[in-house]
């Protein structure tokens, strides 16, 4: 039942090797080459050409490369390098190792990504459109387990598993889409990023749940409710316990990391709580990911975060699709063709969940019809969360081989799908009803320059101003230059385009953001009157012309 | 932030003497000298004139901010003066300047400076605000109402 579980898998490369692990590992790291680099082949691929997600090629690059297709494949004077074993779990322990690893830096990453602030200004929005889409997206999870016979009953472990699959949203795929058409500050783009993040939690929370309902519930007969709501409910304790903890000494740890000197040990340091953390949860019979999620969540306030990112970043831009090319090794193409009829149900369903489920509640929010299909398509595309959900599964026994299937390319469709579905409702006026307000004011400062280079050279020394206040600067994106500036609860976007420069705050810090960007423009000025004497290059010294020719 | 720890009743007051700006800039440097930590009084005036030679830190309803960095001081040192009469101060509304706040900041140290005030400044956008200051009797008052949390 649990073929990855601890005991049950004695350290099968010793054994393989009689000792000796040389050819094991040469063989292990062999396998990794291969998934990198078809992982990032496949990825960049569907990228560039098909202008889909990366992490869409980097599945089907895994299920290409898996034991059950050209994996399977003798290779001369090694046999085949993804060797598929007579029973149990198609891969290795090490490479389902370095997956989970992969899973929890990702969901160590979410929670540090997720904006608490943010979260509770726009909870009340993003809560119902978030609970809205998990209610009809369990029902539909369920729903379908049940008519194709995959499950006998409603809390059967695999229908709960459907469900839980079902409930996930993505944060980055809606993300890019919203920059892209400059429309994440707008009040949909607000409410699909907060509701896609609670979905994730209570997704993350329900997973928990579920298997922790699968490890009690082996024998086949179904759980009796009262021993569920139990189950439910100490998962729903240590969660918001964990949280509260966590959000209240989040400050703290922040500081005792601020206190190594180095930010790159900081960010060590932090992961490595986070997977001691994830251990602790596991031991309480919670899903591991639950715990890297709650760490991330906690430091996510403090004014490091960025900093830490940084390297941690770089881990999981090499770990990540690793991960998710694992996942379609996981696949056996034959058990997908037979279940091709129910997966195509199955998203179908789960696409409707999303679009009534979270479109309905933004409705009654105030959004207009245009407003609430933006937002249900926006929390459309399941993500990474539901893969992590989808390889747990199948990892704990809880799903077989044809449900996981059916949920890998049901996450995998919904991703190719939505976005474009997503681009086009975009286009267009207000998603508001009217007469309905905005979200919290924000102020806005621009200033346009006479040149783009003295514009690029301004928004270098705004940078300095804030950097010189004791504020964390962090690139957002490179081209068009954007920057977020934070320290405690202040956040401003600073941004650069042609020759004019954009400054944006909520309107509660406006004045420290004009105070700043007065007195650097003041300093400009003498640094302008310098700058006029310079017009004679000769006069510098350094015979600047006379050796050029 | 808590700025009103950097003020104490010496480098506070409610009855400032000075009819014209230049020495209406003295006399407020004197009140910061008067907390200790400025090791040079020449260089600090110098910067503070420098800094209003380029854009006068009167600001409108009777506000004046002159503020400078410079290396006499290692700490961010501040000081707050009433007017009661009022003085000419270039202000953008021309306004005379009623309520002075000057700080003094280390050039090469980072800090929250300018941060410093810009949040005097906020507290002090009301009218009620103002009102409030311009109400104090003796420094220990204006201290209190300076440290009362924001309305």
């Amino acid at each position: 039942m649990n073929p990855i579980g601890g005991e049950a898998m004695p350290l099968v490369l010793a054994a393989a090797g009689g000792g000796d692990l040389g050819p094991a590992m040469q063989r292990f790291v062999l396998q990794m080459a291969v998934i990198l680099l078809a992982a990032r082949l496949g990825g960049r691929l569907t990228e560039r050409w098909l202008r889909l997600p990366a992490v869409v090629g980097e599945l089907v690059a895994g299920i290409l490369i898996g034991p059950y297709l050209l994996g399977g494949w003798s290779v001369p004077g090694l046999g085949p390098l993804f060797p598929l074993p007579a029973e149990g779990f198609p891969i290795t322990p090490e490479l389902y190792a370095i997956a989970t690893l992969a899973s929890l830096l990702l969901l160590f990453l979410a929670g540090l990504e997720t904006d608490i602030d943010l979260f509770l200004r726009f909870s009340g929005a993003g809560s119902l459109v978030g609970l809205g889409g998990l209610v009809l997206s369990m029902a539909a999870g369920i729903g379908t387990a049940l008519v194709f016979g995959l499950a006998d009953h409603a809390l059967d472990p695999a229908a709960l598993f459907l469900g839980v699959v079902c409930c996930a949203a993505s944060v980055g795929i809606p993300a890019r889409v919203l920059a892209e058409r400059r429309r994440t500050d707008s009040p949909e783009g607000v409410t699909i990023l907060t509701g896609a993040v609670i979905s994730d939690v209570f997704g993350v929370v329900l997973l928990a749940v579920v298997i922790a309902v699968a490890r009690a519930g082996e024998g086949g007969e179904p759980v009796p409710w009262l021993r569920l709501g139990g189950m439910a409910l100490r998962a729903v304790v240590i969660w918001v316990a964990c949280t509260v903890i966590g959000v209240v000494s989040g400050r703290r740890i922040g500081r005792a990391l601020k206190a190594l000197g180095s930010l790159d040990v900081a960010a060590s340091v932090a992961l490595g709580l986070a997977l001691l953390l994830a251990g602790a949860i596991e031991s309480v019979g919670l899903a591991m990911i639950l715990g890297a999620y709650l760490l991330g969540f906690s430091l996510s306030r403090t004014d490091m975060v960025h900093e830490i990112r940084r390297p941690l970043r770089g881990a999981a831009q090499v770990l990540v699709p690793v991960f998710f090319c694992v996942m379609g090794m996981l696949i056996d193409p034959a058990v997908l063709w037979g279940v091709v009829g129910a997966g195509l149900v199955f998203t179908a369903v789960s696409l409707a969940a999303k679009v009534v489920g979270c479109g309905l509640p933004a409705w009654f929010r105030g959004f207009n019809l245009r407003g609430a299909l933006r937002i249900g398509m926006g929390m459309s595309p399941r993500g990474e969360v539901a893969l992590i959900a989808a390889g747990i599964g199948l990892s704990s026994g809880v799903a077989g081989p044809e449900v996981f299937g059916m949920a890998v390319g049901m996450a995998l469709l919904t991703v190719v799908i939505a976005p474009p579905v997503l681009a086009r409702l975009l286009d267009g006026g207000s998603g508001l009803r009217r007469g309905v307000a905005a979200h919290e004011p924000t102020a806005e400062i621009a200033l346009d320059l006479p040149s783009a280079d003295l514009a690029e050279f301004l928004l270098g020394r705004v940078q300095r101003i804030f950097r010189d206040e004791e504020f964390f600067v962090h690139a957002l994106s490179d081209t068009p230059p954007v920057f977020q500036i934070r320290k405690d609860d202040m956040v401003f976007t600073l941004e650069l385009s042609e020759a004019r420069i954009r400054l944006t705050c909520p309107k509660r810090f406006e004045h420290i953001a004009r105070m700043m960007v007065l007195e650097e423009l003041l300093s400009l000025k003498d640094l302008a009157e310098a700058a006029a004497q310079l017009r004679d290059p000769a006069a510098l010294g350094g015979r600047l012309v006379d050796r050029l020719f | 932030m808590d700025f009103t720890r950097v003020l104490t009743e010496e480098t506070v007051s409610v009855a400032l003497r000075a009819g014209e700006k230049p020495a209406a800039i003295e006399e407020m440097l004197d009140l910061v000298m008067a907390g200790g930590g400025v090791r040079d009084r020449a260089a600090a005036l110098a910067a503070l004139l420098d800094r209003e030679a380029r854009m006068s830190t009167g600001m409108q309803h009777g506000m004046a901010l002159p503020h400078a960095k410079t290396d006499a001081v290692d700490h961010l040192r501040a000081a707050v003066g009433i007017s009661p009469e009022g003085i000419p101060f270039d202000s953008l509304d021309g306004e005379p300047a009623r309520i002075l706040i000057m700080t003094l900041s280390p050039l090469n140290r980072t800090g929250p400076h300018i941060q410093f005030l810009a949040e005097i400044g906020r507290l002090l956008s009301s009218p009620a605000a103002r009102a409030r200051v311009l109400a104090a009797r003796t420094p220990a008052e204006l201290l209190a109402i300076l440290r009362e949390p924001a309305a």
